[in-house]
């Protein structure tokens, strides 16, 4: 257990464990995050115009595409990172590529909650064994198996290289599975450039292209708050446990 | 490299025919899947015989990945994992091997079962046998060649036979949407046949493109 | 109507979850640190 410690002890300060300090980066990503999450709420529930067939219950749409948004977003930076994981090995590329595919799941599970929920009242039914969904559910279930590929036991690099493995091969599905799910089976979601409020014939609102715009924009500003919140933790984490091994080692000399 | 990847899978073979241990496993297991299946589809009622091109492949699928769990967890357990990474070879050689092994072994579990599922169902097959032994290669080629490669990345769990099924259902998806959808067609409609083609086309070419995958990634799964 | 409001309360319950579960883990953590002081003394 110790071994993959002691590889890096040579390059650690003990000093320098002490609890991080709040950066600027993490104050301008917090100010943006609160800032434009008002606006969102703002523009979704004052600004929008409301849906003529729907109704308010379409208001759903500026939480469920936006999740939808981070949540790739968030698999593809893991796929990014652990490419370049397996290319340069450095640790800190694996921690990014960790801590983005948890918030990738997290918020997949918001997409899966809120698309019922609006299924059930547009579409009166909870569920639609249709492409955008199905392939939401699958890639759901493929980034928990990447979580459960890190809970793996053994030393640090190993689980870091069969995870970014992983990662490489489960985003690269992605696509195939759609394309697959898609010629399967479609019936419900009109194609409005790429994600859909059930307006026939397609096209949104300008206020509501607005609206949907800035609730984007907030929901990457807390992707990317919650991103480098949980590398900063993490390193922290790995510091802590450094410095727990030093201190066995001294205790029992 | 294609010798050293022959050696490792007749290895494989040879001592799975002296022990017949996996073999008949997945074999048993399979006709255990069948009964499991006439206890949940009635097999006198008419209806049945829509479920049966489906039922091929959870046959295939649930025997094919005890299969796969063995190859790679009995290196692991008799430590002769450090020997074939020693041996003067690449670790993409050392997946073919493996991916040969289990594939053979595979198809002969498959010619055991599907004709044994048909016969206990009674099944008229109304379609072309040899589109559907194509249909069993191709979508047998593809669950095999990403099953090898992830039963190599889970082997280094403790508890790889619960982390196998996890990782590889939903990477092979794709393979098992349109493999049935082909087997639907061929097996009871065949003026669909080519749509039936169109799906056979996707899995081929999922199958080239994960096979080129995972003999790119191999050599990162296998790293001492 | 009820389905948006239980949308977005899904939603927030969801983040705030995880939130909360950073939480936890920075105070388990922060223990952690409290007692190595204590032990380096």
């Amino acid at each position: 257990m110790s071994m993959n410690l002691e590889r890096e002890k040579a390059s650690f300060e003990v000093a320098d464990w002490a609890p991080i300090k709040i950066s600027l980066l993490t104050k301008i990503l917090y100010g943006g995050m609160v800032v434009t999450m008002l606006a969102a709420f703002y523009f979704i529930f004052l600004y929008a115009e409301i849906e003529k067939t729907m109704g308010a219950v379409q208001k759903i749409f500026y939480m469920h595409v936006p999740s939808a948004w981070v949540a790739f977003l968030a698999f593809f930076v893991t796929f990014v990172f652990s490419i370049l994981f397996l290319i340069k090995r450095k640790r800190i590329y694996d921690t990014y590529a960790y801590v983005s595919a948890e918030i990738g799941v997290v918020f997949t599970i918001i997409v899966l909650t809120t698309g019922p929920i609006w299924a059930k009242s547009s579409w009166n039914t909870w569920w639609a064994w249709e492409p955008r969904l199905t392939t939401t559910l699958i890639l759901f279930f493929l980034f928990v198996a990447y979580l459960m590929v890190r809970q793996m036991d053994g030393v640090w690099d190993k689980k870091a290289r069969l995870a970014a493995v992983f990662g490489i091969i489960g985003f690269a599905d992605v696509p195939i599975v759609f394309f697959a799910i898609r010629w399967w089976q479609s019936k419900f979601h009109p194609i409005v450039f790429g994600d859909g409020p059930s307006q026939q014939g397609g096209g949104i609102a300008p206020s509501m292209l607005v609206a949907l715009l800035v609730t984007i924009t907030a929901f990457t500003f807390l992707y990317a708050y919650l991103l480098h919140k949980g590398v900063s933790f993490e390193n922290m984490k790995l510091k802590v446990d450094q410095y727990k091994e030093k201190l066995r080692e001294r205790l029992e000399n | 490299m294609f010798r050293a990847a022959l050696t490792i899978a007749k290895k494989d073979i040879y001592s799975e025919l002296r022990t017949k241990q996996v073999l008949g496993t997945m074999i048993i297991f399979a006709g255990l899947v069948i009964l499991v299946l006439s206890f949940a589809f009635d097999p006198a009622n008419n209806t049945t015989k829509a479920v049966i091109p489906g039922a091929v492949w959870i046959i295939i699928v649930f025997s094919g990945i005890l299969g796969l769990n063995r190859s790679l967890v009995s290196e692991q357990r008799n430590d002769t994992m450090h020997g074939l990474l020693v041996a003067p070879m690449e670790a993409s050689s050392i997946y073919l091997g493996k991916f040969m092994a289990n594939f053979s072994m595979i198809l002969i579990v498959e010619i055991v079962a599907v004709p044994f599922l048909f016969l206990l169902f009674d099944f008229k097959v109304n379609g072309s046998i040899l589109y559907f032994i194509l249909v069993l290669f191709v979508g047998s080629f593809g669950f095999i060649a990403i099953g090898t490669f992830l039963a190599a990345l889970a082997s280094n769990s403790k508890s790889s036979e619960m982390l196998l099924p996890l990782l590889l259902f939903p990477m092979t998806s794709p393979v098992l949407i349109g493999v049935t959808q082909a087997t639907k067609i061929i097996l009871t409609n065949m003026e669909k046949l080519p749509s039936a083609i169109a799906w056979l086309q996707l899995v081929a070419a999922y199958d080239v493109i994960f096979f080129v995958l995972c003999f790119l990634l191999i050599e990162y799964v296998l790293e001492v | 109507m009820e389905f948006m409001y239980g949308a977005y309360s899904v939603v927030w319950l969801v983040i705030f979850g995880y939130m909360l579960l950073i939480g936890k883990r920075h105070s388990s953590l922060k223990k952690d640190i409290e007692f190595l002081k204590q032990l380096d003394k």
